[in-house]
């Protein structure tokens, strides 16, 4: 049974069109003239309990107007959205009690007051038994690191901090489903790391939904073992994360150092070299054309080397040529990926 | 589910006191407001008793009643502004909690601790400086909290439409201002209505203004004839119910133009 069920959802914005000048200016103040954005352009997927999915795309692709449909604080156009049996827009409050909600880019903690005395507000708002609550603050703050600021004011939090304190806060009811849009955003590499490690072991433990919306493929490669990337409001893949590196990442890398400058060498078929720097070759390949081994007994017959290392190549860069792609990159792969994803 | 309520007040209530500058400053301010516009009448007094048939002594009540009355009427007037211009209103709604109440127990938080904290150190000078005259009657100081009541529920709704106009304006300083003159003069705040001229006064009956400070304040000092109480409270009641109604269909649209919007 699936858990979030979404159904070609469309949603358009009205855009207040600002004519130029003071004439103009005066113009659209006194008749207003619009304009329909299409942010998501028939969107459909399906989610099952305790997946966990990276919701990946550029800037503007319409992940976060994704989200909001999703947690119910916006309407779609058309389209149908269910999670858990409910229609979020229309029983937000009732969905509201099942799902935790983290927006990367603004805090939802009471900004004057300690973040305890926020956690203690959340547990009445969400009605959470006592024991419930004592249990994960003592969790979220041993993982979390939160001892430390605790009983600090919100305002006198580092964006770290606050974040760390807001990931808890959305957690502290044990919600069946949580979407965070951006919740690394900004945050130094030791702080990713914290955060992620605990998202991968709170979803293991607990078995929560989880929907992860970030600009960082490290977090989507941690924590998510599905990825759906959207771009210009339409899905342009849906499936695993081993499968697109499987499927885009054939390309390897070898780097070698060799043991003197040689402006040309004479390699195998199938390899060329990319890159050149001082007496370092890239030289890439296709996995299933060359044999690694083949080309390093190749080559060490041929030169003399001093070091070699073979690249992957990173999600980071499959994601590039994705988006760099366009809509059009791969069609076998579009359209829900129901074929991809069946287990 | 009212504990939650009980608790944002309570944790309004810690805010306030965050802010110590800001507490001092409301207890003194409250105390100089008095003693400059008793000042002020004192000399319109200085050569006659009676004035347009009231009696000094009955003045100086009504303006220290009126003070302490502002003192702790005052509201967070951007609370719900700020709110939706950092597009944190979409995190309200997300609570499983009516954000109208929250907000509401977030004034009665305030209101709390200003009666508790400043009205009452401001009441003890004052008192102690001006004298205070006792309520008309045992029956009319009863009338007198109920009334007060009324009276805060009145200002609080129709603040509160000023408050979700910023879902349309975003920024609702000019308005809150020009709120805040009409209530100042329209309501008794400043000047008893009784001072008013006749077709103001009259004007001024038809409007919900009155309902705020005059009405609660004439009840305690038996301005007001005890045949007339009963329908000055039920006008209370029901401009509490009309701005009410308004507010709520003005929340109605605004969480619909939200949704559909989007922040
Ligand atoms: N309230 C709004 N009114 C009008 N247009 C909007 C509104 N919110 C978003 N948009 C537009 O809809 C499109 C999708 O925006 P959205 O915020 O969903 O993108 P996103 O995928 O979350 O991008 P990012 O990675 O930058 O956060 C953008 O073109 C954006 O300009
Ligand atoms: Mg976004």
């Amino acid at each position: 049974m699936s858990l979030i069920k979404v159904e070609n959802l469309v949603k358009d914005y009205k855009i207040n069109v600002k004519k130029k000048g003071l004439v103009g200016a005066i113009g659209s103040l006194l008749v207003p003239e619009y304009k329909m954005k299409r942010a998501v352009d028939n969107i459909s997927f399906t989610i099952d309990k305790g997946e966990t999915v990276g919701f990946i795309g550029p800037n503007g692709a319409g992940k976060s107007t994704t989200v909001k449909m999703l947690t119910g604080i916006l309407t779609p156009t058309s389209g149908n959205v269910e999670i858990g049996g409910l229609c979020p827009y229309k029983q937000r409050k009732k969905n509201a009690s099942r799902i935790g909600v983290v927006f990367g880019q603004r805090t939802q903690l009471w900004w004057d007051l300690p973040v305890i005395d926020t956690f203690e507000l959340l547990k009445h708002i969400y009605k959470v038994p006592e024991k419930v609550y004592d249990e994960n603050i003592e969790l979220f703050s041993e993982m979390l690191g939160l001892k430390d600021f605790i009983n600090q004011p919100v305002r006198q939090l580092s964006l770290g901090q606050k974040m760390r304190a807001d990931i808890a806060a959305s957690l502290l009811h044990n919600p069946q489903i949580i979407f965070f849009d951006e919740p690394t955003i900004g945050l130094d590499v030791v702080a990713k790391e914290k955060i992620r490690e605990f998202i991968k072991y709170i979803n293991k433990e607990k078995g929560i939904t989880m929907l992860f919306t970030t600009h960082d493929m490290q977090d989507i490669e941690k924590t998510c073992s599905r990825m759906i990337i959207i771009d210009h409001g339409t899905t342009i893949y849906d499936g695993t994360v081993d499968q697109i590196k499987n499927r885009y990442g054939k390309t390897r890398t070898l780097i070698v150092e060799f043991g003197q400058v040689y402006d040309k060498i004479d390699l195998i078929p199938g390899v060329e070299v990319v890159d050149t720097k001082d007496n370092k070759k890239w030289l890439a390949f296709k996995k299933e054309e060359v044999h690694i081994s083949s080309l390093i007994a190749d080559l060490t017959n041929k030169y003399s080397i001093l070091d070699l290392t073979i690249q992957e190549p990173e999600i980071e860069s499959i994601i590039r040529e994705i988006y760099e792609g366009g809509v059009n990159y791969d069609k076998s792969l579009s359209g829900g990926g129901k074929e991809v994803l069946s287990k | 589910m009212i504990r939650a309520y009980l608790e944002v007040a309570k944790k309004s209530f810690q805010n306030n006191i965050t802010y110590r500058m800001d507490y001092f400053a409301g207890v003194i301010n409250t105390i100089v407001m008095i003693f400059v516009n008793i000042s002020i009448w004192k000399a319109i007094y200085e050569e006659e008793e009676v004035v347009g048939g009231v009696q000094f002594k009955i003045i100086m009540a009504y303006l220290v009643l009126s003070f302490l009355l502002q003192n702790i009427f005052t509201m967070e007037d951007y609370l719900i502004e700020g709110r939706v211009t950092t597009g944190l209103i979409s995190s309200d709604l997300l609570k499983p909690m009516s954000f109208r109440l929250y907000v509401f127990s977030y004034n009665i938080g305030s209101l709390v601790f200003k009666a508790v904290m400043q009205l009452l150190p401001a009441m003890i000078v004052t008192v102690a400086l001006f004298g205070m005259l006792p309520p008309f009657s045992a029956s009319m100081f009863i009338y007198f909290l109920i009334s007060v009541v009324l009276g805060y529920l009145v200002l609080y709704n129709l603040n509160f439409i000023i408050w979700i106009s910023s879902f349309w304006f975003y920024f609702t300083f000019s308005l809150v201002t020009i709120k805040d003159a009409a209530v100042m003069i329209l309501s008794g705040a400043l000047i008893p209505l009784w001072f008013m001229p006749q077709w103001l006064y009259e004007f001024i009956k038809l409007t919900p203004f009155d309902s705020i400070f005059f009405v609660p304040i004439s009840i305690y000092l038996g301005q007001i004839p005890a045949e007339e109480v009963f329908t000055s409270i039920i006008k209370q009641v029901a401009w509490v119910a009309v701005l009410g109604l308004v507010g709520h269909i003005l929340w109605k649209a605004a969480t619909k133009k939200l949704v559909v919007q989007g922040g």
